[in-house]
């Protein structure tokens, strides 16, 4: 990675996508670990560097740094998930090279001051406060939070009160070493720059780190509590719920992975799937009603999502339960299945039309380490499932009694009507909303 | 290539339907690279169509001249709810056909509505461009509306409201912000309309608005994308060419009257902490001094590096979010501020730190740098909606829509390079009008409660 010059294709933590359509290039800089690396008790830790490295890029001062950045023509933010920080932005072509020297001095040459720590972490805290003003968020993060109790994943890859106050300067420093190192990046540039231009960015950015050991994601496989669990986030004056209903869902590598994900589809994937058709077409419950398979390096969670009024809450958690259950009692009709199947596959145009999604792509593969040819072959394998494998899936996959809800509503108006709703309810807990 | 044109559309409309015979009206480029072509059919739907073959997909706009401003009172939301009735059922096809022919087609497709406009889009591979042509003209024209569709989707339309308002901190005070801020103008109801006009409306009020307002003389259609332009413009013509135009009424405009005197509430919402929204008079999207308010609110509020980011949230560690937008609307709306307060700081002390840098910028002329920096936010944001055929059509046919001008994003592009200091210290002076504006304070019921989450 660090030699002075990287051919694309040559380097698999090297990707590019050509296109001048536009004069603008998409830059995204990715460490392969995230907020794995948080250490115990200090949750946030990864996301307070990535954001102190953007501020404190080549010892300039925030301001100096924000200065730069948006007078140049470029956006630049840093994002950090369980898995992955993700320095990504997009520059106007002309300026590429001197957001080049940026990035350079933003990976390499951060001053990491201990002041600008201290006002990101006030910052920071009081943005944290700001979360519960969403309730969205809220019932997301209060059903990772549980459905992963004690797994890494359960953690707030944003952070906690707790663990934002936890953080030092010495802390973040350490793990700055430890993250930043060349064998832990990956570099992916899209649209209006060529191989040979982004492969001396890439060349640039990389030689001016110093090498350490690369990082390995041994993250245990997540288990699932036995039977169902209701969290409710108690928050007053709502006049709707927020529900999050699901257990565990999928890996890439599972030979069932792309039956189970046209089985998703059909289920809660579109407009015309079923759950949006009985939730919000048939009774009107909920504005929203979908179904979701998302994939990590370990397995993730699948989860349906809808949002009644009060009065329907009960009634629409009773509806998803049964629809779970008959999903995977009787599975999908041949019909369901050949339209998911179509859908998926003529679909996957708008992820490929522009460079930026494309390289997205491939930067995924090779972050979430996706079996070899996910993408290249993600068409061709979606057709070939067929109607006793998605249904095998179901089965297999997917549990209607080991289920985690997870809702935000007023519990003196909902709570009583939304536990009758749940048969074989195994547990049921109240949390203030502003509870960390 | 004119001439092929003509020739090709003379054998046209020699063989379309009574309304469907199809005129070049002009070419205009569209950015450096890409080309915009008007046509219209007889019965006056507007075409705008711009090949792009950088990807095998095609985007699919229809955008309607009608929006929440052409409601009246008692009957608010109904442009919103009827945006949602169109994806139901029309004449010939079984209710809810229409988006699972699109869906198993690989289409994306959704619908949005504002003051001034609805539209509807959908971005399809090429080869299902014929498709998504027939289905978008029969419900301009083929539309059932029966009762229990219409019932079901006021109920979806109110659990929208209660999503994007009623337990929404920021939407309830935009909402009321409007409502405080005008009096006369249509401007002043929601899009989503008062709840209680939303559970009132009835089958025969939806039928109504459906024969006022949706008809191909009060729409504009954008295709972008990898399409043939003959073959485009057959299917079309055939397509819409069945649709006879309407009577469009006249629209009861109602003048905003000066505001005199500024205006203040206070609320309270089940929030931790303080907020307050501010609302100024702000100039129509088609005036000139639209582009040097913006550019100038851009320095004030725009990104980390502005003033108010730099001065509220970083060195006075009051706010913990400060922004603003300025209304891109076809009447004059609202250049529109919302902070958040940190714990412990309260609306009040937003409002000064806020006026500060407002009586600044009346004051003195930004520098050369940031005056630098908010061209590069703007060319950034223009050149970043571009990318994809969606963002294409969406360019095109809000600036259409509400200029008539479709390519206008471009000519904004060059104004802010001619744009100097004086015409941002003019635009402060002018709407920076304490008189001519109204504050939304919105009280804490639940401050304290995060300190009892940290501890």
């Amino acid at each position: 990675m660090s030699q002075a010059h990287i051919a694309a294709g040559a380097d698999p933590n090297f990707l590019v996508e050509t296109s001048h359509d536009l004069p603008l290039v998409s830059v995204t800089v990715a460490l392969r670990m995230g907020a794995l690396e948080d250490p115990p008790g200090g949750e946030g830790s990864v996301r307070l560097l990535g954001r102190l490295m953007r501020r404190s890029a080549g010892g300039r001062s925030a301001e100096q740094n924000d200065a730069l950045v948006e007078g140049i023509g470029a956006a630049l933010g840093a994002d950090v998930t369980q898995s992955t920080v993700s320095f990504q932005g997009s520059v106007i072509t002309r300026s590429l090279d001197r957001f080049g020297e940026f990035l350079v001095d933003a990976l390499a040459r951060p001053a990491l001051p201990e002041d600008e720590l201290m006002r990101l972490k006030r910052e920071t805290l009081a943005e944290l406060t700001e979360t519960l003003d969403d309730d969205r968020s809220l019932a997301r993060r209060w059903f990772r939070k549980r459905i992963f109790a004690g797994h890494p994943y359960g953690r707030s890859a944003g952070g906690t009160k707790a663990g934002v106050e936890h953080a030092t300067i010495d802390t973040l420093r350490t793990l700055y070493r430890r993250l930043v190192v060349p064998e832990n990046l990956v570099i992916a540039l899209a649209g209006d720059v060529t191989a040979d231009r982004a492969a001396r960015f890439a060349s640039d950015l990389a030689s001016a780190l110093s090498h350490g050991a690369p990082l390995v994601d041994r993250t245990p496989d997540p288990t699932m509590r036995p039977g169902r669990h209701l969290v409710l986030v108690d928050k007053p004056e709502r006049t709707q719920t927020q529900i999050i209903v699901g257990g565990l869902g999928s890996h890439p590598s599972d030979p069932d992975h792309f039956p189970l994900s046209v089985a998703n589809t059909a289920f809660g994937g579109t407009f015309t799937a079923r759950l949006m058709q009985e939730v919000r077409v048939k009774r009107g419950w909920s504005y929203g009603a979908y179904s979701s398979l998302p994939y990590d390096r370990r397995r993730q969670a699948f989860s349906m999502w809808t949002f009644p009024k009060g009065a329907d809450a009960a009634p629409c958690l009773a509806l998803e339960l049964d629809m779970l259950e008959k999903l995977r009692a009787k599975g999908l009709t041949k019909a369901e299945l050949a339209w998911s199947k179509r859908y998926l596959v003529r679909s996957h145009a708008f992820a490929i039309d522009t460079a930026a999604k494309r390289v997205g792509l491939k930067l995924d593969a090779t972050l979430y380490e996706l079996p070899a040819g996910y993408y290249e072959n993600y068409t061709e394998n979606l057709r070939a499932v067929t109607l006793e494998q998605a249904n095998s899936a179901l089965r297999e996959r997917l549990s209607d009694e080991n289920l985690l809800i997870a809702l935000v509503g007023t519990e003196s108006s909902v709570g009583d009507g939304v536990r009758a709703a749940v048969p074989r309810l195994a547990s049921s807990e109240i949390v203030p909303y502003d509870t960390e | 290539m004119a001439s092929n044109r003509a020739a090709r559309l003379a054998q046209l409309n020699g063989t379309v339907p009574e309304w469907g015979a199809v005129t070049h009206v002009e070419t205009a480029p569209f950015g450096n690279r890409l080309k915009l072509e008007r046509f219209r059919l007889k019965n006056g739907l507007e075409i705008l169509a711009c090949e792009d073959r950088s990807a095998p997909v095609v985007a699919y706009h229809t955008w309607f001249r009608v929006g929440s401003r052409h409601e009246r009172i008692g009957k608010t939301g109904l442009a919103h709810l009827f945006e949602h009735l169109m994806f139901n059922e029309v004449e010939g096809r079984a209710s809810g056909e229409f988006d699972r022919l699109l869906e198993e087609a690989g289409a994306e497709s959704n619908a949005s509505t504002w003051l001034d406009w609805t539209q509807y889009n959908i971005a399809i591979p090429k080869d299902k461009l014929g498709l998504v042509i027939g289905l978008e003209a029969e419900r301009m024209s083929r539309l059932v509306l029966r009762e229990p569709q219409v019932t079901s989707e006021k109920e979806v339309v109110a659990n929208e409201r209660r999503f994007r308002v009623d337990d929404d901190v920021e939407g309830s005070v935009s909402e009321l912000l409007w409502a405080t801020a005008f009096e006369k103008h249509a401007y002043r109801w929601p899009t989503i309309g008062w709840m209680k006009d939303i559970e009132g409306f009835t089958t025969d009020d939806c039928a109504e608005f459906y024969r006022t307002y949706y008809a191909p003389n009060n729409a504009t259609v954008i295709v972008v994308g990898d399409y043939v332009e003959s073959a485009l413009l057959e299917k079309l013509a055939r397509a819409y060419g069945v649709v006879a135009p309407s009577s469009l009424p006249v629209e009861d405009y109602r003048a905003e009257p000066p505001q005199t005197t500024e205006r203040r509430l206070e609320v309270k919402k089940p929030t931790p902490t303080e907020k307050v929204a501010i609302g100024y008079h702000a100039p129509a999207l088609g005036d000139f001094d639209h582009l040097g308010l913006s550019l100038l609110v851009d320095v004030l509020f725009g990104g980390r590096a502005s003033r108010m980011h730099q001065s509220l949230v970083r060195k006075q560690e009051l706010a913990v979010d400060v922004r603003a937008s300025v209304g891109p609307f076809r009447d004059p709306g609202l250049f529109e501020i919302f902070a958040s307060a940190r714990e412990g700081h309260h609306a009040e002390q937003l409002l000064t730190a806020i006026d500060k840098e407002l009586a600044r910028a009346c004051e003195e002329p930004v520098t050369n740098e940031e005056l630098e920096r908010a061209r590069a936010r703007t060319e950034l944001g223009l050149i970043a909606g571009l990318e994809t055929v969606e963002g294409k059509a969406s360019t095109i046919g809000f600036y259409e829509t509400v200029l008539g001008r479709p390519a206008a994003a471009f000519e904004r592009l060059d104004a802010i390079r001619r744009l100097g200091p004086s015409d941002l210290l003019r635009a402060a002076r002018r709407y920076f009008i304490d008189t001519a504006r109204s504050i939304v304070f919105v009280r804490a019921e639940l401050a304290g409660s995060a300190q009892k989450a940290a501890e």
